[in-house]
């Protein structure tokens, strides 16, 4: 089980710039699928990325679905040489995307998230129009069902307004 | 705690007849249930299904050793 709650006190202590995407993002608006990992995108200065790979390092990070033993070493450096990383942490799973398809990366984010405090721990999370407009952008059919009920949350939110 | 600061911009969304098809069997009792959470209950919820999903694959697995 992927613990939403650690990841987000640990990444806000540590004041890391990041946007909840994804499924998660779907999950803060009201979705009831089930998802597994935190889908998160993060900020790709040299310092957030200091944050970013300090907060997450006690946990272990390893790359998901790779074999045991690789020489993989969660650092700044590994952070600064690639863009999007698929994690297995002691805390769960853990997507950290420096951009997606169709949002581009977290500046061009940002005037489309909002702000949420699940658990208490204030966070950007992708606003419900843009979720929707990106996972259309990113053309997989394997979204078309999740991509319904978002747009099915929007019209029940607009409904109760 | 679930407060919800809105975003500085949103888009217009235009309908697609192929997910007008995919909306019609979504389950909106669902969503309504969920829209009546807080945030941190929409997650908690979230974990307890994850748990769930994690105890039927692991007894799934289980019986199929027994077989």
């Amino acid at each position: 089980m992927t613990d939403f709650r650690a990841l987000l006190e640990a990444l806000a202590r540590a004041h890391v710039r990041f946007i909840v995407v994804g499924g998660a993002a779907a999950t803060a608006h009201g979705s009831a699928r089930l998802t597994v990992d935190l889908d998160l995108v993060y900020q790709r200065t040299p310092e957030n990325i200091g944050r970013l790979v300090s907060a997450l390092r006690p946990q272990q990070p390893y790359l998901r679905g790779a074999p045991p033993g690789l020489p993989f070493l969660w650092d700044e450096d590994t952070a600064h040489r690639g863009l999007n990383f698929t994690l297995t942490t002691g805390w769960g799973e853990v997507d950290l995307l420096g951009e997606i398809t169709g949002g581009g990366a977290y500046e061009d984010l940002l005037p489309y998230a909002v702000t949420l405090e699940p658990f208490g721990i204030p966070c950007f999370c992708l606003g419900l129009e843009r979720l929707i407009h990106v996972k259309r952008a990113a053309g997989r059919p394997k979204d078309l069902d999740a991509i319904a009920e978002l747009e099915a949350i929007l019209e029940e939110r607009r409904d109760q307004e | 705690m679930g407060s919800v600061m809105g975003p500085q911009n949103t888009d217009a969304i235009e309908p697609d007849p192929v997910i007008e098809a995919y909306k019609k069997d979504i389950d909106r009792t669902l969503i309504r249930e969920n829209l009546k959470l807080t945030v941190t209950q929409r997650f908690e919820k979230l974990m307890a299904l994850q748990q769930f999903h994690e105890e039927m694959q692991r007894a799934g697995r289980a019986a199929r050793r027994r077989e």
